[in-house]
C-alpha cells in the first residue's frame, strides 16, 4: 500500500493536520495507536457517563469580525462552520494566591486590566508597558530563549504579580520550570487574558466526531489500535511506516504528531535534541451531585491556585506538589444545557518517576491515587467549600495514565520543553507537529498540524 | 478561459475561503492580501484549489505571480487557455 501522507497519531493535531490535507488531496491515512482518537483530548466512559480527559477549557476565543485571531483562521483552513461548534464562553476565571491576592479575568479583558490597576496600583504603568510590548512582539520569528520572567518583573517590578501573570500561562501550557520563553508567553497571554476562554456544547468526543466526519467526507482515512513500530528510512528520507502487526505502508510524505523523542525511536536514531526534566501533572475529577452547594468561587470556570508562600512552577520532589494547581468546573460556561451531575476538576504538579516507582505494585499505586484524590479535596474545599459529602464518583489520573494511553514520553503533557517550531526534525519528507512543535491548547494544537501541513507538504505534492 | 473568467475563478475561490470577503472596494492592480485580510496561510488555500480545480501545478517560486487579481489573471492566462 502507498499514499502520498501518512499521520502518525489521531489527537488533534493530526486530525487536524488530515483535514487540511484531504481538502485538495483525499489520500491521507491517519494512524492511531489507541483504540480511540483525540490523544491527550479524548475521553472514557464510567458508570454510563462519558468523562472527557484534558480539556478544561479552550483558550483563543474570538469574535468572528476578527479574522486574523488565530480560532477564525483554524476554522477557514479546515472549513468547519463557527456554528457547528457551537461556542460557549466562560463565566470568569480567577486567579488565586491564598493569603496573598486575587485576579479576576474574563473574555472582557478590561476586566483583568481593571483588577490589576485596583490591586497593583504600583504595577500598572509597568504592565501597560508589557501591554505595548506584547502587541508588538512577533512570537513567530525565530530567536533563542528569552526569559519571560526577567522581562515580567523589570516592568512590574513585583514578585506577586509577575508570579500571578505566570501561573496560568505555566499551568496550561509551559514544559519548562519556574520560566516561559518569551514568545511564548506572548502567545499563552493572547490566548488566555486577551482572547479568553470557551468550550464547545457538547463532549470532547463531539468536537472529535466533527473533525473525523469532515475528514472523513473529504476521503481522508483512519486507521485506530494502528499502532506504529518503526519508520523505515531511507537517508533523510522517509519512505514507509511498518506497523506492530507487520504491515507495511509506503507513503511521499510523513506527518509525526507523536513527539520529538518519541519519533527518533521509531527511526531508531538517537535524538540529537537535549534531555532536559519532563512536568508530569495528576488530575482529580469529582463528580457531584446536582444539589451541590458551593460558595461564591464555584461559579469561576476554571481557578488556577497557589497556596505556597512563593510559586514554584517545577517537577516536585514528592508523588505531588499540593501547594499549586487548578480547579475546572466544566459546567460553568455560558448557556450550556444543565448537566446531571456538577464536576470539580483539579491538577497538580506530579514526579513521574516516584509514580513510575510504584507501578510494579497495583494495590500500592492504586493507594496512592486515593492519597492523592484524599489530599488534593481540602485544597479545593479550601477554595470552593465542603463538597466533600456530595461525592459521587471520583477518579485520578496520573503521569502513568496519561503516558499508557497517550505515550508521551513520562507523561509529561506539554511534552519536550526544547520545541522544534518549523517542524524540520532534520529529514526531507518527515516532518513534526503537535506537542514538541511548540503550540500548544486545543486551538494551538490544531494550528500546528495545519502549519506544518501548509509550510512542508502541500506546497510540494 | 478567457481573462475575466479567471478574474471571475479568482474572486469565487477568495469567497469561499472567507464568505463574508468584501469585493466592492477590492483594485484589482493592488495587493488581494491586504484588502482582504488574507493572510499566507488563506493565500495557499488560492494555490491548492486551482489545482483540485484545474490541475494547475504552481511552482513555490510562483507564489508573488499570483499577488494582485490582475497579476493573477495575467500569470494564469496562458495557462489557462485551453480550460
Amino acid at each position: 500500500m502507498h499514499v502520498p501522507l501518512i499521520i502518525i497519531g489521531g489527537g488533534l493535531s493530526g486530525l487536524a493536520a488530515g483535514l487540511r490535507f484531504a481538502r485538495f488531496l483525499p489520500d491521507v491515512l491517519i494512524l492511531e495507536k489507541h483504540s480511540r482518537l483525540g490523544g491527550l483530548n479524548s475521553y472514557y466512559y464510567r458508570n454510563n457517563r462519558l468523562f472527557e480527559t484534558g480539556l478544561h477549557a479552550i483558550t483563543n476565543f474570538a469574535e468572528p469580525k476578527d479574522k486574523k485571531a488565530p480560532l477564525n483562521r483554524l476554522l477557514r483552513q479546515l472549513k468547519i462552520k463557527r456554528k457547528e461548534l457551537d461556542l460557549h464562553e466562560q463565566n470568569r476565571s480567577e486567579i488565586h494566591f491564598l493569603n496573598q491576592e486575587s485576579l479576576l479575568f474574563s473574555n472582557d479583558f478590561t476586566l483583568f486590566c481593571n483588577e490589576i490597576s485596583e490591586k497593583f496600583p504600583n504595577s500598572f504603568a509597568g504592565f501597560n508597558e508589557l501591554l505595548n510590548i506584547i502587541d508588538e512582539y512577533d512570537p513567530f520569528a525565530p530567536r533563542d530563549f528569552i526569559s519571560a520572567r526577567t522581562i515580567i518583573l523589570e516592568k512590574l517590578h513585583d514578585q506577586l504579580l509577575t508570579d500571578m501573570l505566570l501561573c496560568p500561562l505555566m499551568y496550561y501550557g509551559s514544559s519548562i520550570e519556574n520560566d516561559m520563553d518569551f514568545g511564548q508567553f506572548v502567545i499563552m497571554f493572547r490566548a488566555i487574558f486577551q482572547e479568553g476562554m470557551f468550550r464547545p456544547g457538547g463532549t470532547i468526543k463531539d468536537l472529535l466526531d466533527l473533525l473525523t466526519n469532515h475528514y472523513q467526507t473529504h476521503g481522508g482515512k483512519l486507521r485506530t489500535k494502528a499502532g506504529v513500530k518503526r519508520i523505515i528510512k531511507d537517508g533523510k528520507k522517509a519512505v514507509a511506516v511498518e506497523l506492530e502487526d507487520g504491515e507495511q505502508i509506503q507513503c511521499d510524505f510523513l506527518l509525526s504528531t507523536i513527539g520529538s523523542d518519541e519519533t527518533f525511536n521509531l527511526l531508531d536514531t538517537p535524538s540529537p535534541i537535549k534531555d532536559m526534566p519532563r512536568l508530569g501533572f495528576v488530575e482529580t475529577i469529582f463528580e457531584l451531585s446536582p444539589e451541590t452547594k458551593l460558595n461564591k468561587n464555584g461559579n469561576n470556570t476554571i481557578i488556577f491556585f497557589n497556596n505556597g508562600t512563593t510559586f514554584n512552577y517545577a517537577k516536585p520532589t514528592d508523588r505531588v506538589d499540593f501547594n499549586s494547581g487548578v480547579i475546572c468546573m466544566p459546567q460553568n460556561f455560558q448557556n450550556l444545557d444543565v448537566r446531571p451531575y456538577k464536576e470539580v476538576r483539579t491538577t497538580h504538579l506530579a514526579n513521574y518517576d516516584e509514580w513510575k516507582s510504584l507501578s510494579h505494585d497495583k494495590a500500592l499505586y492504586t493507594a496512592a491515587k486515593d492519597e492523592t484524590a484524599a489530599a488534593s479535596l481540602p485544597v479545593a474545599e479550601k477554595i470552593l467549600g465542603n463538597f466533600g459529602k456530595n461525592i459521587v464518583y471520583r477518579d485520578t489520573f496520573t503521569p502513568l495514565t496519561i503516558e499508557r494511553f497517550t505515550t508521551k514520553k513520562h507523561g509529561a503533557i506539554y511534552g519536550n520543553p526544547i520545541k522544534i517550531k518549523n517542524g524540520d526534525i532534520g529529514y526531507t519528507n518527515l516532518f513534526l507537529a503537535g506537542t514538541d512543535q511548540g503550540f500548544l491548547g486545543i486551538v494551538g494544537s490544531m494550528l500546528s498540524g495545519v502549519s506544518i501541513v501548509n509550510q512542508h507538504i502541500l506546497p510540494r505534492i | 478561459m478567457t481573462r475575466d473568467a479567471i478574474k471571475d475563478l479568482i474572486l469565487e475561490i477568495i469567497e469561499d475561503i472567507d464568505e463574508d470577503a468584501d469585493f466592492d472596494t477590492l483594485q484589482a492592480n493592488q495587493p488581494l492580501r491586504d484588502q482582504l485580510d488574507l493572510d499566507s496561510m488563506d493565500f495557499l488555500d488560492i494555490v491548492m484549489e486551482l489545482r483540485k480545480r484545474h490541475k494547475l501545478q504552481i511552482p513555490e517560486e510562483d507564489y508573488p505571480e499570483l499577488a494582485s487579481l490582475d497579476s493573477c489573471v495575467n500569470y494564469l492566462e496562458p495557462l489557462l487557455k485551453n480550460a
